[in-house]
């Protein structure tokens, strides 16, 4: 799936939140969203979503779905609903529902069996860590690290041709992390699928990203094509230059 | 702990809490409840004043004084007490939470809003009735301080309520079946105390006699009132203390429902998924439910009132005016807060495709499907010749095919994210429009049946009634697409006011 981004412009007020002339994410690409807090990675992700409303400005989403061409403007059409998987908050888990519950609320909805969905969430059987499955508790009540698979593993459920995760490391153990790291690279090279993930680590972001953009203040910094060792140094550069130590 | 420091935090939490109200994020859109509200209070106020000072002459030329009759009825005072402080009373263990990682002892805190709770406003809100009653009755038998001992001991009794509400409220997040527990103990008191051996009515001499205590200064009123308020204060201190390690460590199990128990709704497919997804709404969350069940009993006594007894069956209106209500108040009661459950998780809604237009259609099907209990009770009246059968159908399809449709429109205002566990007075409810709607759906049917009945008669509105029904539920699909719709217009707004509200 490529994903076009054209004169996006956000406010809250006063501030803004999004500048964005033109950004393009071509199909397949995994693209690292960095900045500090208030950058506007969130931001930017709830208007691909359509989940907040751009001030200016669209947002395109366009390949080939099933082997049917697809291009649509995610404000205007939902056709872009059924291949995109996402995680942003807990405002997506249906928290009175047991994991079990979501996933095969998520897969009915999908048009998922059960014998599709048993097959896939096996797939995900190390990440879960035997933590999400089988405990008789609903998800309000497990910890925020499961909460996150629990999102995680629902917004890839249904195979999405483009996934976009907003700090799918946060709360996890290392362990959890690895194993998420290992999971979106398969993901991508299995799948083809488009990835855009957000991270304040760093060192995951560059691991797994092919590309890593740069976002400060709404406004795109740098656009990096990977080169480990360039981008290593111009990454913690720009962030060491943030701070006063 | 130092008493400055003791001075200092009490200070700061009684603070706290009274910007926790104030800054709530429902305050904007509560405003218009919050006026009514103090519009009733007022208006309780005011009418307890002119109870309390007519009290005095009802009780003339019987063997009592006035204050003695009062006093003997204790039972009724605290019971009405009780029950008024439903939903309006709030337990210390969800607002200690926050305070738990701050350096101040549970202990003191526990204390603090237990003791909070004893000086807490409500307690005092009685004595609109007390003191006017009290400085006509008691000044000319106990003097200046038999008066003020008389409000004194009233306070003392509704301060002991306050606790034995408070132990109750949270014994029935543990279990339901205690909801039962004060009906049950009063009925009992009442009974044994009053009618069991009506000559020795103990409850009433025994209350007489404690507040005569208190009018006298009696130290045995005192103690009394001491030997049951120190067990209940540590009974409920204890309980408080378990139930905020309950909910710091989310011990919450599935114990009552489970997937396998809703197979049979797999085969309305996707509708059926949503179907699910109401039922447990309702059963697992503590708004919710509590929402529904308020609604379902207000449907049950307005059933079982028309079904079983005869006060409306002279008036032909009033006998199909309350006909309707038995169809309208449980939609009424559940609908005005469509979507706002779901505003806790609308953005894995909107991510995916007309998935809220399925949960509409879902939660239509589930309306329509407990109209069936009003129905089946309506089936009563229709077997005596209260009512005609096709006035109960054309009750039936006008909720399902016009008070439904007009409820429905609140799915595309509502704004607000009710908070699902949380107590209903912190819960965000009641903005202006949905008490507009709520207003509207009471009024409309009404109107409605009066103008058919006045310009043609009980038949011809019944088939009038059926007919306006009928096209409304036979086209629901077409109207519900509409909501959903502007539904999708005011999507940014909606979800933003969502968002911030939760």
């Amino acid at each position: 799936m490529n994903v076009t981004i054209e004169n996006l412009t956000k406010s809250f007020g006063e501030k803004k939140a999004l500048d964005i002339n033109r950004y393009s994410i071509h199909s397949g690409e995994v693209v690292g969203l960095v900045g500090n807090n208030g950058a506007g990675k969130t931001t930017l992700f709830r208007i691909i979503l359509d989940l907040l409303h751009a001030d200016t400005g669209c947002v395109t989403v366009d390949g080939v779905v099933d082997g049917i061409p697809v291009s649509c403007d995610t404000s205007k059409s939902e056709s872009w609903k059924s291949f995109t998987g996402a995680f942003v908050d807990a405002g997506f888990l249906i928290d009175y529902l047991t994991p079990e519950e979501y996933f095969r609320f998520l897969a009915k909805i999908s048009g998922l069996t059960d014998e599709i969905l048993n097959d896939r969430l096996l797939q995900f059987d190390s990440f879960m860590n035997g933590e999400i499955l089988g405990q008789k508790t609903l998800i309000r009540n497990l910890s925020m690290g499961n909460k996150q698979k629990v999102g995680i593993i629902g917004a890839m459920l249904h195979y999405p041709m483009l996934l976009i995760l907003d700090e799918p490391f946060n709360f996890l153990d290392p362990s959890s992390q690895l194993a998420m790291k290992y999971l979106l690279d398969t993901y991508s090279k299995e799948h083809g699928a488009t990835i855009i993930v957000s991270s304040h680590n760093l060192t995951h972001t560059l691991d797994i990203c092919s590309r890593i953009t740069l976002l400060e203040h709404g406004l795109i910094i740098k656009d990096y094509d990977r080169d480990y060792a360039l981008l290593t140094s111009e990454i913690e550069t720009y962030f060491k230059g943030n701070i006063n130590i | 702990m130092e008493l400055s420091k003791i001075r200092l935090f009490y200070k700061q939490i009684s603070h706290n809490q009274r910007l926790q109200t104030r800054r709530h994020p429902m305050f904007e859109k509560n405003k218009a409840m919050k006026i009514l509200g103090y519009f009733f209070i007022a208006f309780w106020a005011a009418y307890l004043i002119m109870l309390g000072i007519s009290a005095f002459s009802w009780f003339d030329n019987t063997s009592y004084e006035a204050f003695d009759w009062i006093d003997g009825c204790m039972v009724g005072f605290l019971s009405f007490d009780f029950i008024s402080r439903f939903g309006m009373q709030e337990t210390p263990a969800q607002n200690i939470k926050q305070y738990k990682l701050l350096p101040i002892p549970t202990k003191f805190l526990l204390h603090t809003f237990l003791v909070r709770m004893g000086f807490q406003p409500y307690n005092l809100f009685w004595f609109f009735f007390f003191i006017p009653f009290g400085i006509r009755a008691i000044p000319q038998y106990f003097g200046i301080w038999g008066l003020v001992g008389f409000i004194l001991g009233w306070w003392l009794m509704y301060v002991l309520n306050s606790y034995w509400y408070l132990l109750w409220r949270t014994l029935i997040n543990r279990n339901f079946l205690f909801l039962l527990c004060p009906f049950v103990l009063t009925a009992l008191f009442v009974f044994f105390g009053f009618f069991y051996d009506m000559d020795h009515q103990w409850a009433f001499i025994g209350s007489m006699r404690l507040m005569r205590g208190f009018c006298r200064w009696n130290p045995m009123s005192f103690v009394i009132v001491f030997a049951v308020g120190v067990p209940l204060y540590i009974v409920n201190y204890h309980m408080q203390k378990g139930t905020i390690y309950a909910e710091i460590a989310k011990t919450e199990m599935i114990k009552l429902f489970k997937t396998h128990n809703m197979v049979f709704l797999d085969r309305f497919g996707l509708i059926g998924e949503y179907l699910k997804l109401e039922l447990k709404s309702v059963w697992r969350n503590l708004v919710m439910r509590k929402q529904f069940i308020t609604g379902s009993l207000c449907m049950l006594l307005l059933c079982g009132l028309f079904s079983f007894t005869g006060i409306y069956d002279d008036m032909v209106f009033m006998r199909v005016f309350v006909c309707v209500y038995c169809f309208t108040c449980l939609g009424v009661m559940t609908l005005t807060t469509i979507m706002c459950a779901e505003g806790n998780y609308i953005d894995g809604l909107m991510v995916r495709k007309e998935t809220v237009l399925s949960l509409f259609r879902a939660k239509y099907y589930f309306q329509c499907f407990m109209l069936l209990i009003p129905f089946a009770f309506s089936l009563l009246p229709v077997s005596e010749g209260k009512i005609t059968l096709a006035t109960a159908f054309g009750c039936l399809f006008f909720t399902s095919g016009a008070v439904f449709p007009f409820l429905f429109q609140l799915a595309a205002y509502n704004d607000t994210t009710i908070h699902l566990n949380e107590k209903i007075t912190r819960s965000g409810r009641d903005t202006k429009m949905q008490m507009l709607v709520s207003a509207a759906a009471l009024f409309f049917p009404m109107l409605v049946m009066y103008a058919l009945i006045q310009c043609f008669d009980e038949h011809v509105a019944a088939l009038a009634m059926i007919v306006i029904g009928v096209i409304g539920t036979v086209t629901h699909p077409l109207w519900l697409r509409q909501i959903y719709k502007r539904f999708m217009k005011r999507r940014y707004s909606n979800m933003e006011g969502f968002r911030n509200s939760r």
